[in-house]
């Protein structure tokens, strides 16, 4: 038996509901550009009395609707599968905008890198080989030699500073991770307690997972979610952030808080929420990215450079030793360098033009050029371990473009499946809007017709004969 | 794209990211048009970088033997006008020789004769001291002015000239001065003296034996110059080479480096529309929603 009153408070659930509705779709279409903000959508379930009283019988047919819940509409896998990617092209961002900048300081090919100026010298000594009397020859070499070692210094220069660029970065970079897992490990928290009291936390799960993101885009973190809707962060396989406390990630080596180098190679290691310390390796995100260029490719290139500088200064100086200056007297060291730092170190030992060995008959003053010319021939190893160089490191960074491309590709359609599945659709909302509109009409009309029916039966029944 | 749900936000991203394709595109082409080249950095292709480099110290090679070459070339010439001189100054002496010893002469003319000769004797001196840029062709590495004294001794100092012409090919661009002139007793001053002497002496025998050594000189100062006529002729071949193997090389290089005008240009007029359609279709796309078609 359906009360007189009870089809009224229907009608009142189907407004509050169509309310809710309503409400819903104000606040997906106010945030439709919101970065991070997962739509929501508004799920009703009809009501009724199904558990009666003992031995008697529901005999009405529903008592209205109620919000059953309003779901975020996001995807744990997706966003798994999403953090991972994300992880993955943030390391090859960071590499990619660094070599870019190293790239551009190379300088090859062109007319004044270290290229060039090894051809200068080697022409320098050719020219000195046809005149070895000439003050002017032997000043060019001197010359040629210096703005080559001029040279080599300004790409070893580019290096460090950008070594010291990037160790400054990673310091604040981890910064950030360790406030990061702070402000996860409180949502957690706040989220678990007010879904609890049933409070609406979808605003602070949007914050969350943004966090999740952002640990994973610095450090390629895994976060898993437990049974309680927590989430844990792993760097490297180490517990960073579980339940309500955050761990820390810290720099054990390598580099110094004021971020100068300590000479250690870069180590991390992850301070977990019980207060234990493990080393952890295989970082993939920003700090992964900056780990690989400060520990493999900004000293490789360094190594390369040296490599050039020595194998150059080497074989001028033992060539040159084997000649005799102008007087006649053996020839000394043409290139002095500290073997620890060689191609930022190097430099030309001599600075009389006379006391470059030219010739390769000794004794007495001669104008001969033989051990010019020879010496002309001396450069040619280093001409060829730094076209070597510049290969290798090209085919790197054309090699780290193309995945970066790659890894571009994969995580715009991540993003693209993300946003299918939680962005927001006006059209989609401008019609969840209008249902609302009508069906809150409906119940309105059917408030109206239920207060003529009841007035029909309070005001116009019983009346006759009065 | 097989997703099912496009939302706003889809259709703006996506064409945000389509007209930055086309103007990163359009970028690189114009970076091309602009340098005019298409090795801007290593990376835009590492093999076709090392070629460059490699090309690069071919061509400042080419043109240091084609200078090498240059200046040999100058070395020789000297040489090889100084010898014609020194065949001509001992043909007249020979020449001088015979008139003595044709005997119709007396002891006056033959004085007069031996002054022509001692004349000969100082100018050979003097052409063996020729220079070429201040150096003496016949003084080997010399650092000296001078290759001989007046009393015909060699004063040079004996070792190579030479000029790499190509990779690994050194020519020698001096004559050694003993070769053609000999040295102190023997040497072509000596003989000259020899010729002197016995013109003044009225030594017939001696006249002759004079003369036949300078016969000999003359053979010995021909075959000098023919060896240096084969060394010119090498240097000029080679300054040749040099230039061709440098164009053909500026060539390369330009292939390699520079950018093709027409296809950049073609690549930049495709950019152009893609990038037009890309914008054109993102403006399309961003306006309309069914908000436009209710009341």
């Amino acid at each position: 038996m359906v009360g007189s009153f009870g089809s009224l408070n229907t009608a009142l659930t189907a407004l509050r509901y169509q309310q809710s509705a309503l409400d819903v779709a104000n606040n997906n279409i106010a945030n439709s550009t919101t970065t991070g903000y997962a739509r929501r959508t508004i799920v009703g379930a009809s009501q009724s009395t199904s558990q009666v009283a003992m031995w008697s019988r529901y005999t009405g047919y529903g008592d209205g609707v109620a919000v059953s819940d309003v779901r975020r509409m996001v995807d744990p896998l997706l966003d798994a599968r999403m953090r991972r990617e994300h992880a993955s092209l943030a390391s090859l961002q960071t590499q990619a905008t660094v070599l870019a900048r190293v790239e551009s300081g190379i300088g090859e090919p062109g007319e004044n890198g270290v290229a060039a100026a090894l051809d200068t010298f080697t022409q320098s000594w050719q020219d000195l080989a046809t005149n070895p009397g000439g003050d002017a020859a032997r000043y060019q070499v001197l010359g040629a030699a210096s703005s080559l070692a001029q040279a080599l210094k300004a790409q070893v220069g580019n290096i460090s500073g950008e070594e010291a660029d990037q160790r400054l970065r990673l310091v604040s970079v981890v910064d950030q991770v360790n406030s990061a897992a702070k402000d996860l490990a409180a949502l957690n928290h706040t989220i678990l307690t007010g879904s609890q009291n049933g409070t609406d936390v979808a605003v602070l799960e949007d914050q969350r997972d943004q966090l999740a993101l952002q640990l994973a885009d610095l450090t390629g973190a895994v976060t898993s979610v437990r049974a309680d809707g927590q989430y844990d962060v792993s760097v490297g396989g180490v517990s960073l952030v579980s339940g309500r406390q955050a761990g820390s990630l810290a720099i054990a080596s390598g580099v110094n808080p004021d971020g100068s180098a300590d000479g250690a190679a870069i180590t991390f290691a992850v301070t977990d929420p019980g207060g234990t310390t493990t080393a952890v390796s295989g970082l993939s995100g920003s700090v992964g990215g900056i780990n690989q260029l400060l520990s493999t490719t900004l000293p490789n290139y360094r190594a390369g450079l040296d490599a050039v500088a020595t194998s150059l200064a080497d074989a001028i100086n033992t060539q040159h030793a084997l000649g005799f200056d102008q007087a006649g007297t053996a020839g000394g060291a043409f290139f002095t360098y500290d073997p620890t730092n060689p191609a930022a170190s190097l430099a030309v030992a001599i600075t009389d033009p006379s006391l470059v060995a030219a010739a390769s008959i000794g004794g007495s003053a001669t104008l001969d050029g033989g051990n010019a010319d020879v010496l002309s021939d001396a450069t040619a190893a280093a001409t060829e371990a730094y076209q070597r160089l510049v290969n290798g490191f090209g085919t790197h960074v054309a090699a780290t473009n193309r995945q970066l491309a790659n890894q571009e590709a994969l995580t715009g359609s991540l993003d693209t499946a993300w946003e299918s599945q939680a962005g927001v659709n006006l059209d989609e909302e401008t019609v969840n809007m209008l249902t609302a509109q009508r069906a809150y009409e409906a119940a309105a009309r059917l408030m109206t017709t239920l207060d003529e029916v009841l007035d029909t039966l309070i005001n116009r029944t019983g009346v006759v004969g009065r | 794209m097989s997703v099912g749900r496009i939302t706003q936000r889809m259709l703006n991203t996506s064409g945000l990211a389509s007209v930055q394709t086309g103007l990163t595109r359009l970028g690189k082409v114009q970076e091309q048009l602009t340098t005019g080249r298409i090795l801007n950095r290593p990376s835009d292709n590492p093999a076709d970088t090392t070629a460059a480099m490699r090309i690069r110290t071919g061509l400042a090679d080419q043109g240091q033997y084609a200078r090498n070459a240059a200046d040999g070339v100058g070395w020789m010439t000297q040489i090889d006008s100084t010898l014609d001189s020194v065949t001509t100054a001992l043909s007249r002496a020979r020449e001088l020789a015979a008139q003595a010893i044709s005997g119709a002469l007396g002891q006056a003319s033959l004085d007069a004769l031996a002054q022509e000769v001692d004349g000969l004797r100082a100018n050979t001196v003097t052409l063996a001291n020729a220079t070429y840029l201040d150096r003496p062709v016949f003084g080997g590495v010399t650092a000296g002015a001078a290759a001989y004294d007046d009393t015909g001794a060699y004063v040079g100092t004996p070792g190579q000239v030479t000029r790499r012409i190509a990779d690994g090919v050194n020519l020698r661009v001096d004559v050694d001065g003993r070769t053609v002139f000999g040295d102190g007793t023997g040497s072509a001053f000596d003989e000259l003296d020899a010729l002197s002497t016995a013109l003044r002496a009225g030594d017939t025998a001696g006249v002759q034996t004079a003369a036949a050594a300078l016969k000999t000189r003359v053979d010995t100062v021909i075959s000098a110059r023919t060896a240096a006529g084969v060394t010119y002729a090498r240097l000029q071949k080679a300054e040749v080479a040099a230039g061709d193997a440098e164009l053909s090389l500026t060539t390369t290089l330009s292939s390699l480096e520079n950018t093709d005008l027409a296809k950049a240009t073609m690549d930049l007029q495709l950019q152009e529309v893609a990038y037009q359609a890309s914008l054109a279709a993102t403006a399309r796309v961003m306006q309309p929603s069914l908000i436009d078609f209710l009341r």
